[in-house]
Parts: C-alpha cells; sequence; structure tokens
C-alpha cells in the first residue's frame, strides 16, 4: 500500500476510531501508523478537538413564554377551539385575581355573619 | 414505547391541552436547542420551534407507536428547520436578504479572539472551540451534514435514534456524518490559516 493509501485510509477511520467501533485488526493498524506518521497524528489531534468544540456548545432553552406562545398560534388557528383564553391570563391560570376574589367573599361573609348574629352588638331602642 | 408515553400520546390524540402543555414542557428547550444549532438565529428557531409543536399538534393522528415520541419530534424540528434554511437560502438568492453566513444573532453574541494575540495553528484551533466561531462553522454546511452533526455531535444522540429520525441507514449516516466532520475541521483550519 502507498504512503497516500494509508493516509487516506488513517484519516477515513477517524471518527469509527474515536467512538471505539473499529475492528481490533484495523484499530491495531491505524495505531501503528500514527505511532510512525506526524502529519496523521495532528490531523487526528485536530479532528479530535473540532470534535470537542461541537460538544461543548451549550444548551440553550426556550425562551419563557415559548408555552404560551405556541397555545396563541394554536388558538389563532383553531379558531378559538383550543386553549380558550377564559381560564388563562397571558398564557397561565390568574392565581392573583382568583385570590383576590377569595379575600373579598370572605370579607362579605364575614360582615354578614357578623350582622345577623345574635351576640353582635345591637343599638339600645330609644 | 413506555407506558406512560403511550398514555401520553393517547391523552395528545384527543386534544388533552394539559397533555400537550406537558409535551412542551418535557420536549421544548431540546428542540429549540436542535432547531437554533441548525439555523443560527434565536429568532428564526423561536418561530421554527412554535410551528413544531403546532404541527404535533396537529398531526398526532399520523404519530406511529412503533416509534419513540421524542424522535418524532425530532424529526418533524430537523424537516422543518431543513425547510427553513432552503427557504433563506432562496431569499438570500433572490436578494431579498443581506448576504452572509445564516448564523446571525448566535454569532454576534461572542467575538472571535483577534488573530494577532495567538501563535501557532493549535493554539488557533483551540480558540476555535469557542461557541461562535463553532456554530458559524456549522452554519456553513450544508443542511444534511449540519443535521447529522448537531444530532450526533451536539445533541449526542445515539446512531439508532439519528436512524430513525432521518430516516438513512445507519451507514450512511456514518458515512456522511464523518464527510461532514472532516468538512468542520478544515473549515476552522483553513479560518486560521
Amino acid at each position: 500500500m502507498s504512503a497516500a493509501d494509508s493516509h487516506t485510509r488513517t484519516v477515513d477511520a477517524f471518527s469509527a476510531y474515536l467512538e471505539g467501533e473499529l475492528p481490533p485488526e484495523e484499530k491495531a493498524s491505524l495505531e501503528h501508523h500514527l505511532a510512525t506518521c506526524i502529519q496523521c497524528r495532528t490531523s487526528l489531534e485536530r479532528f479530535r478537538r473540532t470534535l470537542g468544540g461541537l460538544g461543548r456548545l451549550k444548551r440553550t432553552a426556550a425562551p419563557y413564554s415559548f408555552l404560551a406562545d405556541i397555545q396563541q398560534q394554536i388558538n389563532r388557528r383553531s379558531r378559538g377551539r383550543f386553549f380558550r383564553r377564559r381560564w388563562l391570563l397571558f398564557g397561565r391560570i390568574p392565581f392573583e385575581w382568583l385570590s383576590l376574589a377569595m379575600i373579598v367573599a370572605m370579607l362579605v361573609y364575614y360582615i354578614v355573619v357578623l350582622q345577623s348574629s345574635p351576640t353582635g352588638v345591637k343599638p339600645i331602642p330609644p | 414505547m413506555s407506558l406512560s408515553e403511550r398514555l401520553l400520546v393517547a391523552r395528545l390524540v384527543r386534544r388533552d391541552e394539559e397533555a400537550f402543555n406537558e409535551v412542551v414542557r418535557q420536549y421544548g428547550d431540546r428542540v429549540f436547542n436542535l432547531v437554533l444549532r441548525m439555523v443560527g438565529s434565536r429568532a428564526e428557531a423561536e418561530d421554527i420551534a412554535q410551528e413544531v409543536f403546532v404541527t404535533v399538534f396537529k398531526s398526532i393522528d399520523s404519530f406511529r407507536s412503533e416509534a419513540k415520541l421524542s424522535t418524532w419530534l425530532l424529526r418533524i424540528a430537523s424537516n422543518h428547520a431543513k425547510n427553513r434554511i432552503k427557504y433563506l437560502a432562496r431569499r438570500r438568492e433572490q436578494g431579498h436578504e443581506p448576504s452572509g453566513s445564516d448564523s446571525g444573532d448566535l454569532a454576534d453574541e461572542g467575538k472571535a479572539p483577534a488573530q494577532s494575540h495567538i501563535h501557532g495553528p493549535d493554539v488557533l484551533l483551540e480558540a476555535a472551540e469557542t461557541e461562535d466561531i463553532m456554530q458559524q462553522a456549522i452554519a456553513t454546511l450544508e443542511e444534511d451534514q449540519r443535521l447529522l452533526v448537531v444530532l450526533r455531535d451536539v445533541e449526542e444522540l445515539s446512531y439508532e435514534e439519528i436512524v430513525e429520525i432521518t430516516g438513512l441507514p445507519e451507514g450512511t449516516v456514518k458515512s456522511r456524518l464523518h464527510r461532514a466532520r472532516m468538512t468542520l475541521k478544515q473549515l476552522l483550519e483553513d479560518k486560521f490559516k
């Protein structure tokens, strides 16, 4: 085999070599070539660094409003059939409005009960 | 497919909105990241990723239960991303958009290191491992090669999953992926020559 063929075969096997998929005899032959060929060794090192760089690309999370935006899209395209807004405010359940309504209801209940209570303070008739 | 996934799909088929929310919460980041790495622009990625989930909601009936829900989703995402890349390339050819890499705003987030501060090619290659340079290099690959690199080397999926997503035989995936990696390596070397 010529030197050029040997280089080509080595370079073609880089991916399989780094992923541990080369059969033992091919792996031994490649490592033998690498031991004697600085050109292929350098090329393998750069190949490895390229893969390393890809693996280190950071994971980017979807935007905060992603779910709400999709719900809005589906709602619009289904002409309001899905993801109706009646339970949602800005794409979520409006807990603050529900809490406020609850407080008002309790206040009204308290006032009504206090007014009708027999132990409540009654004005002295003239 | 696991039992919980089957139940989730059954709810999706009934257009259960809470089941759909669950799917978006579970796979939203993964789909967004895949599409972002494919198109290189945050604005485009947001638009495509939303479109992916709208498609999921519409076409869940066509989901075959022998596949995994995640790979089905990623297949839809990769098809949408590839179509958008072609569309954007066409628009650029017709002069509707400024020419240049479609790595867009991702590449603008960080600046390439000044070459005057760097000496040997190995040090330059180390510098090339920074995010923006890598993203620009990915953006120069053809969309099929880009997809394979993103699925395998960025998302770290198994060959089995990639075969399911792309519909290509495993041997083809491996040989095309190797060519894509070699192209990337060459691009990075040329960039710093």
